[in-house]
């Protein structure tokens, strides 16, 4: 099992990664349990990949580290997403991240369960997460998970951000337990390859009411 | 295997000057590059097709006829040709013309166009560019096979006994080319009627190329038009050379950073490591072109691009020299080299007209034993 860490956090140590972290060490070894060895974690920090990730949008592809983390991403059983606020609302980065990725895998996320998360610098912003994270991946077919994790300055300091990070933890284990596991029924949606799965042309031609080609002259 | 050189048409300013060209002036720029090529010993010459500025070739026949008139080898071709938002019949009877003029040294490329206000300002719906692609070529391929055509369709006014004029040269199609960056789709289609699959790898890094490519010559042979190495698979290229690498690079570095299509994005350095694009000694040029069988396998038609992002023409001839001189000729040899007999050459007029009467001297000869079994 694999659970994707996508954190947007500009600053090093970010609060924004130590929130994404601290939601990781509760879903990793909820989502596997009872298996003693939890889900096999991976952090994609959009920092690293700030200059590749502008440049998919001037060059139409992904550079390498950036092709490897969509890879990640595609991969994963589950994510996580943390950015901090920027202008009420997500980062641009953060939001460029999932932008260049629908250009390059439009189903990367389709079926996929999410736990969405913020930080900011004040508890004022809480509501990003359902007016700005929740619709984002709502479009990008995601399985958003019921509780999102908003993490002000303040929260570090107070009681309460425990209980929401475990409650939230918890919800993304299950979907991707229950997402994963053959005996429930359910299987994760098979990554679509059109590359694998192209329509026979016959049957194109067919849709448009149009016969095949004239026999060779 | 063909060697050319395939030109989008932009005006754009020289970086280093500031000046920018007319378009008369960018327009006799592309049919001196055209002439150039056949000088210096290239086999092929391809204008886009874009009707927006800041692209001038909005009437690829006008201009292939002009460069046919002043030609004698050179084969004419489109890089590519709107078969969404063009009407096929039109298609059908310009090029057929065009033809006739060239005496068949004429084929054409087919293409969705990726300028999204181009379908409305031609009275069509870019979501259904697939579909247009699908039906519009479908008729095309008739129009060229079959003197009287009766055709109803989703998009276009239907046709009773309509017969497209002129016939084509000889009664051969011209051959057909379908180019696509990034949809299967097409790959489907060049594979299902047996004709060329171009990818435009400019841009893009070399594992995208390689499952367009396999995935066209898979369902090549699937579709019974031979194995998956005789399919016909042509390849872009992008260059900027002198004989001192450091030269080239420090003289294309300002055309490089302010071109329009990826210029302020990803450094030099950067994007010649992940596409096809080479800037360097003639060499250089030499080795990474031969690298692309390595993924594509052993191909029929190499174009270049050589004339954008405001290089001026003087540049752009210069280039075309050191091309034609120092990099096709070696191309040529060690291409032909390991190179399996049954993999075909590009089609051309004179083979698919000697394809067609091997196929009716075959179909006289059954058509006989026939008559004759029917006797005895």
């Amino acid at each position: 099992m694999k659970l994707v860490v996508v954190s947007a956090g500009l600053s090093v140590p970010s609060s924004t990664r130590l929130l994404a972290d601290r939601l990781a060490a509760v879903a990793a070894p909820a989502a596997t349990a009872p298996e003693p060895a939890p889900a096999d974690v991976r952090v994609v920090e959009l920092r690293d990949l700030a200059v590749e990730i502008a440049h998919t949008f001037t060059n139409g592809f992904p550079a390498p580290a950036l092709a490897d983390a969509f890879a990640e991403v595609a991969a994963a059983d589950g994510l996580i997403v943390v950015t901090p606020v920027f202008s009420a609302s997500y980062s641009g980065l953060f939001k460029s991240f999932f932008d260049a990725l629908s250009v390059t895998d439009e189903d990367a996320l389709t079926g996929k369960p999410v736990l969405i998360a913020a930080t900011g610098g004040t508890a004022r912003h809480s509501l990003v997460l359902e007016h700005a994270l929740r619709p984002l991946f709502a479009y990008l077919k995601a399985v958003v998970v019921p509780t999102g994790v908003y993490a002000a300055s303040e929260d570090w300091g107070a009681e309460g951000l425990d209980a929401r990070i475990e409650r939230a933890g918890a919800e993304l284990a299950a979907l991707m337990a229950g997402l994963t596991t053959p005996s429930k029924g359910r299987t994760p949606s098979p990554k679509r390859d059109s590359f694998e799965e192209v329509t026979p042309f016959a049957q194109r031609l067919a849709a448009l009411g149009v016969p095949g080609p004239s026999p060779a002259p | 295997m063909q060697f050319g050189i395939f030109t989008v048409g932009d005006v754009t300013p020289d970086p280093t000057t500031g000046r920018t060209p007319t378009e008369r002036e960018r327009i006799k720029a592309m049919v001196a590059i055209a002439l150039k090529a056949e000088e210096v010993g290239l086999d092929v010459f391809a204008t886009g097709e874009h009707h927006n500025p800041p692209f001038v070739p909005s009437s690829p026949t006008t201009m292939l006829g002009y460069v046919a008139a002043r030609t004698e080898r050179l084969v004419l071709s489109t890089s590519t040709t709107l078969i969404t938002t063009n009407d096929p019949v039109k298609i059908a009877e310009d090029f057929a013309m065009l033809q006739h003029l060239a005496d068949g040294r004429v084929d054409l490329m087919m293409g969705r166009g990726n300028t999204g206000p181009v379908y409305p300002w031609f009275g069509k719906d870019i979501r259904e560019g697939i579909n247009l692609a699908v039906e519009n070529y479908n008729l095309l391929h008739r129009l060229w096979r079959e003197d009287v055509v009766n055709w109803e369709g989703k998009f276009r006014t239907p046709l009773q006994g309509f017969t497209s004029t002129p016939r084509p040269l000889d009664g051969v199609a011209p051959f057909v080319w379908h180019g696509s960056i990034r949809s299967p789709e097409i790959a489907e289609q060049a594979a299902y009627y047996g004709d060329g699959f171009f990818h435009n790898n400019i841009f893009w890094p070399a594992d995208h190329t390689k499952r367009m490519i396999e995935l066209y010559r898979a369902r090549y042979a699937h579709y019974g038009h031979g194995t998956p190495e005789q399919a016909i698979v042509g390849l872009g290229g992008q260059v900027f050379m002198r004989k001192n690498s450091q030269d080239a690079v420090r003289e294309f570095r300002p055309y490089f950073d302010n071109a329009p299509v990826y210029g302020h994005g990803p450094s030099l350095e950067d994007f010649t490591a992940q596409t096809p694009l080479t800037v360097g000694s003639p060499q250089q040029v030499i080795e990474k072109t031969l690298a692309f069988r390595d993924y594509a396998g052993d191909y029929q038609r190499q174009l270049f691009l050589m004339d954008h992002a405001g290089l001026p023409l003087k540049t752009v001839l210069e280039q075309l020299d050191l091309l034609g001189e120092e990099v096709v000729p070696v191309l040529r040899e060690e291409f032909a080299k390991n190179r399996p007999a049954n993999v075909p050459d590009a089609p051309t007029h004179a083979s698919l007209l000697a394809a067609k009467a091997a196929d009716q001297e075959k179909q006289d000869k059954q058509d006989k034993q026939e008559k004759e079994g029917a006797r005895a």
